[in-house]
């Protein structure tokens, strides 16, 4: 099954995500934070991450160029408590953006939809 | 092509290029120079640069415009194509040419009419390219109403079809790296619409199908360069720049048809300060709404040949709309374009005649994308084309269906 990546500095979002992923028959792996967020991805090797923004050590926007610039077509999904920072130009570098709820719906289609993107590459 | 070529300083190697093509700009064409050179020497001055005017044989003195400016120690080189011979994509075709010849690492291409360039956007335009991306396009600060052909034509039609999401795809200002130049000057794909105004939505089309790293680079001011009436700018530029797209659409079946849903590109050019607003865009509702009528008035026996039965419908009911209550619903026009393209693919009708009966509908849209948008920011109306591309590529499966029909 795909592998989803959990960038959330709050762990009560991070057990959340990971209990109903796992439920879903994803594979989870939780990051409290995004520094070293290259190298994690070297050791995960994940399909998808879900990004929080607002993170007390690091900006997920700052987080997110950093993923692009070095892994160009891996999905990121930005998962925010604020539908504000979709005005920012730096979210144009996130394959989609869901405002964080304790329904997971839209999130997890939006998982789905990243997983099924074909694109020529 | 044999061009003619002016290179006073001997260049015969550089590592970055910046071209202007143009055509009878010499009212214009000092301010983009200056500009650029002052973004060479100061972004890049441990390369060697040039700047190159690709021109058109123009008869207003563009050239003698262009060497006449203050290049800040950067050398200038001019060419251009033998007298008679016209279009943006020659200039560009011959810029290419010289970018090889250079062994240039990148180059960058910007308007010769650009007005409000500063040199940070040579500096956004080039620097991806040294970190590895082909092909870099534009992210403008733009009017909600400039670039309705962008808006309601490449930029979902581009996204939908080929999955990346390419904002400005016939932006006009655009970076490359060498090997991408080479890439595009030895495609057996140039014809006449792409030597002309087709080159940009051709280019990035061949970009997005080699599935080279694309970057986007945010350049922070509004671009503005000739004045133009979105009521009035659908032409010749139009009409090239659809039938471009619909030939590649052509080339890149197998392309296109296994992508579905679509990926962001990287995003290039932040911190740089206050962000100027874009200036106010008039547009004539009753332009817009007389040119629908008549369009539909005179092309209804078409309409009714090319497009589906669910579609001709959705269009009979919209022509009898007022116009404060104008709408073209999103579907319905996703699927007219589809309608179109399949009809210039298998050539249902003359081509030249499917872009005139297509120009009135693009009129409706336009019309129904400012009604939607009139009392949004421009934050929202981007919000609300984002959705618009959304239906785009869910309306995909009509178009892959019909077009092996």
């Amino acid at each position: 099954m795909p592998k989803v990546l959990i960038v959330d500095d709050e762990k009560h979002i991070r057990l959340l995500y990971a209990e109903e992923l796992e439920e879903e028959g994803y594979e989870v792996a939780v990051a409290s934070d995004g520094s070293g967020i290259l190298e994690r991805i070297e050791k995960e090797k994940p399909d998808v991450i879900i990004l929080d923004i607002k993170m007390v050590s690091s900006n997920g926007l700052d987080v997110l160029q950093e993923i692009r610039n070095k892994f160009y077509n891996l999905p990121v999904i930005l998962c925010s408590a604020y539908g504000s920072y979709k005005v920012d130009i730096k979210s144009i570098a996130a394959d989609a953006y869901v405002v964080k709820s304790s329904d997971l719906t839209e999130l997890k289609k939006k998982i789905a939809q990243v997983l099924e993107t074909t694109v020529p590459i | 092509m044999k061009f003619q070529e002016d290179n006073p300083s001997g260049i015969t190697k550089a590592d970055l290029v910046v071209g202007i093509p143009s055509y009878n700009e010499a009212s214009n064409i000092a301010y983009p120079t200056e500009q650029a050179c002052l973004g060479l020497k100061d972004y890049f001055k441990d390369l060697d640069s040039v700047i190159i005017n690709c021109d058109n044989s123009s008869t207003d003195g563009t050239g003698k415009a262009f060497r006449d400016t203050d290049s800040h120690g950067i050398p200038q080189m001019y060419v251009s194509t033998p007298r008679g011979i016209r279009g943006r994509g020659n200039n560009v075709k011959n810029l290419l040419r010289k970018v090889l010849e250079l062994d240039a690492k990148a180059a960058v291409i910007i308007d010769a009419s650009l007005k409000s360039i500063t040199p940070l956007w040579i500096k956004n335009l080039a620097e991806p390219v040294f970190k590895d991306f082909a092909f870099v396009a534009p992210l403008y600060v733009r009017h909600k109403y400039d670039g309705t052909i962008t808006n309601n034509i490449a930029y979902p039609l581009t996204r939908s079809l080929y999955g990346r999401r390419v904002r400005q795809p016939i932006g006009g200002d655009f970076g490359l790296s060498g090997k991408m130049a080479g890439i595009f000057l030895k495609s057996p794909l140039w014809d006449e619409d792409v030597s002309q105004f087709g080159i940009d939505i051709w280019m990035t089309t061949i970009a997005v199908n080699e599935g080279v790293p694309i970057c986007q680079a945010f350049l922070g001011k509004p671009k503005i360069s000739k004045p133009r009436d979105p009521t009035l700018e659908v032409g010749t530029m139009f009409r090239q720049m659809v039938i471009t797209m619909f030939n590649l659409m052509g080339v890149f079946h197998d392309k296109w048809a296994t992508t579905k849903w679509s990926k962001p590109t990287a995003i290039f050019g932040f911190g740089i300060g206050d962000v100027e607003a874009p200036p106010a865009i008039k547009v004539s509702k009753d332009k817009l709404y007389i040119k629908f009528r008549e369009g539909f008035n005179n092309h209804w026996d078409v309409y009714r040949s090319m497009f589906s039965s669910e579609n001709i419908q959705k269009i009979r009911e919209i022509a009898s709309l007022d116009i404060d209550h104008f709408e073209m619903p999103i579907p319905v026009w996703a699927r007219v374009l589809f309608d179109c393209a399949i009809g210039y693919h298998k050539k249902t009708l003359d081509r030249g005649k499917l872009i005139d009966i297509l120009v009135p509908l693009y009129y409706g849209m336009t019309l129904s994308f400012v009604n939607k948008t009139e009392g949004m920011s421009h934050q929202q109306a981007e919000e609300y084309l984002e959705d618009m591309c959304l239906v785009f590529e869910q309306s995909k499966p009509y178009l892959t269906y019909r077009w092996s029909q």
